[in-house]
């Protein structure tokens, strides 16, 4: 088998300027599908961090009622923590949420909008709720997507609307006194954020709340929530992880075309190599290589493409990777929003070495298979006919 | 030793497919061939030469009959067991020299070596050595494409000896020739034959190399017509 990769290896190298072409080409798909993959690898990071970081914290306790696809949820869905659960909150573990479904009238408009109530002073998730402070008129946060959508600036002053715990519509207004910058979507088309006190004074629902967040890294001591149930983050980040296998999906097509790319070149290469070095191959048998030992010279030789593909493409890819690893690749914002995804303007990739490990492993057991393919038909010729160079 | 019997062809007969039907290129032929033979298989195109050859080779098998080369029968050996004995037994030499075009004239030649397995030094030892039979050393580094065609045959040469085979196969080595490297080439040949005692059998109908022949066979539509002793007429030059 040494003297075969020997000989395999001098065949390749001195093919010359045609192994270099396939050992590019695959080396272009190697490194993309890998590099895609990080990508991929990286967002789903990205959006894990943020959903964390600003919304789902270490856990949520969700008020049995709440279902956040059914907006109509809302109007039942809070209620007093338990004494247990309120002191989780008193010791800063935890801060609450409530929602109300209600609607904002910028410059005339009507337009549906949660309010969202939170404590100015937590600091469970990273939402600058600090800036919701002392006014005469209600203060109010809202994302930077959402000022967009309404066209709202710091400063401007309008209209809400929302139904009290009894049914009935009440109106105020309140002042944009911050626009925060958030890659999590969902904190911030439609939301608009208030002091969760004055939300609870105007829907009558005094101590009560929808959620309630809690720290980073939290365990659920054994205490007693009723009406409320506790949702890990396995469970509040199902979602993240759907978006991101759909998404992968799309991009394993883009896996297959980039691969299938090399690997036609390697394919085909084989094929042609069979037909134009018949004669080698008769003088081969005739000089006492039996037809397994060709069969494997030749597939051998495919499989070293994918070898010096693989060396070819640590040379650039693994630059690449780095830096769009470190330094990040900027999206426009369009795009970014198009994902659908929390994810920031910049991305960064991220590589865990064992779906490497397993993604290489595929990529050479696929260079193998279409490698020994064409040369089976090695197997059937004579060595008389291959000898003169003819075909079967 | 010299005048044993190294070949035993009897009764062989080789049928190819050919259409609905077959075609027969050797009929029932009897041979026995004896150490340091210098001989010639002689005929015209389709008198079965190459294809008695190919079955002295072990590249082929005979349809009905028995080969005995040395102390292997050829019908009876797996595929494994003939690539064995090819690398082993036979040196060949082709007619459009067969040279493995991206390896140079070292490596072509050292190839045999390579694949039974010699160490690295004894190889090189050998090359060397053959590449001084055929006046190739300074070439040694130069790729086939580089070669002139009686340099390449050379090469083919050096190739089928760096073994030392007991039988060297050379399928119409001068075909491909002109009149002045056909001649070098045989001279060569016959020059290996004497030294190191290798029995050479060809397949041609040159006249240049079959008067460098010391047994001439001739071969008509697949049998022997004729077999003689010669005096080869180019020894003495």
């Amino acid at each position: 088998m040494k003297v075969l990769f020997k000989l395999a290896l001098r065949n390749i190298l001195g093919a010359g300027l045609r192994t270099w072409l396939n050992v590019g080409a695959l080396s272009f798909g190697f490194v993309i599908v890998i590099w895609m993959q990080g990508l991929y690898e990286g967002m789903l990071q990205q959006m894990i961090t943020a959903s964390v970081d600003a919304d789902y914290g270490g856990g949520q306790y969700w008020h049995e009622a709440y279902d956040p696809y059914d907006p109509l949820s809302l109007e039942d869905a809070h209620a007093k923590p338990s004494a247990q659960l309120q002191q989780e909150i008193n010791n800063g573990q935890a801060t609450p949420i409530l929602l109300v479904s209600g609607s904002v009238f910028p410059h005339g408009r009507a337009q549906p909008a949660v309010l969202r109530g939170i404590d100015p002073a937590q600091d469970i998730i990273n939402i600058p709720a600090s800036s919701l402070r002392g006014n005469e008129i209600i203060p109010v946060m809202i994302g930077q997507r959402m000022a967009r959508d309404s066209n709202l600036n710091i400063g401007d002053t309008v209209t809400i609307r929302w139904r009290d715990v009894d049914g009935t519509f009440d109106a105020t207004d309140i002042e944009i006194v911050h626009i925060m910058e958030t890659i999590v979507p969902g904190l911030d088309f439609g939301q608009l954020w208030l002091p969760i006190e004055d939300l609870r004074k105007m829907i009558g629902t005094p101590g009560e709340s929808t959620f309630i967040i809690t720290r980073k890294h939290y365990t659920k001591p054994n205490i007693n929530t009723p009406g409320f149930e506790f949702r890990d983050l396995d469970f509040l980040l199902a979602d993240e992880r759907a978006i991101y296998q759909s998404k992968q999906i799309g991009g394993s097509i883009m896996y297959i075309i980039l691969l299938s790319m090399g690997l036609l070149a390697i394919f085909d290469t084989q094929v042609l190599a069979i037909f134009r070095r018949r004669k080698e191959i008769g003088t081969l048998m005739a000089l006492g290589m039996n037809r397994f030992q060709v069969v494997s010279l030749f597939t051998i030789e495919g499989s070293l493409h994918g070898l010096l593909a693989l060396l070819v493409g640590s040379i650039w890819g693994i630059p690449l990777m780095a830096y769009t690893s470190i330094i990040g690749i900027t999206f426009p914002p369009e795009m970014i929003e198009g994902f659908g995804m929390a994810l920031g303007a910049t991305m960064y990739t991220s590589y865990a070495p064992s779906v490497y490990g397993i993604t290489l492993m595929i990529l050479m057991l696929s260079v193998i298979v279409v490698s020994f393919l064409p040369a089976r038909r090695i197997s059937k010729m004579k060595a008389t006919d291959a000898i003169r160079g003819k075909t079967q | 030793m010299k005048n044993d019997i190294i070949i035993k062809v009897k009764d062989v007969t080789k049928k190819f497919p050919m259409g609905g039907g077959e075609f027969t290129a050797l009929k029932e032929i009897n041979l026995d061939v004896h150490t340091q033979d210098f001989l010639g298989f002689v005929g015209p195109s389709g008198s079965g030469k190459t294809t008695l050859l190919n079955l002295i080779g072990a590249l082929d098998t005979p349809s009905d009959g028995s080969i005995r080369v040395l102390d292997k029968e050829i019908e009876t050996l797996k595929h494994r067991e003939a690539s064995q004995f090819r690398k082993t037994t036979i040196g060949f030499i082709f007619q459009t020299f067969n040279l493995l075009p991206v390896y140079t004239v070292f490596e072509n030649i050292e190839f045999p070596l390579l694949l039974s397995g010699m160490h690295l030094k004894e190889r090189q030892d050998a090359v060397h050595e053959s590449l001084e039979w055929v006046g190739l050393l300074d070439k040694k580094d130069s790729r086939p494409a580089q070669l002139s065609g009686g340099e390449s045959q050379r090469v083919a040469v050096a190739r089928a000896m760096v073994k030392k085979p007991k039988i060297v196969l050379a399928d119409e080595p001068t075909a491909n020739l002109d009149a002045e490297n056909s001649h070098n080439i045989l001279k060569m040949m016959a020059k290996l034959n004497d030294s190191l005692g290798t029995t050479f059998l060809f397949s041609t109908h040159d006249q240049k190399v079959i008067d460098y022949l010391k047994r001439k066979i001739t071969l008509m539509d697949g049998q022997i017509v004729n077999d003689e002793i010669t005096t080869p007429k180019s020894q003495g030059e």
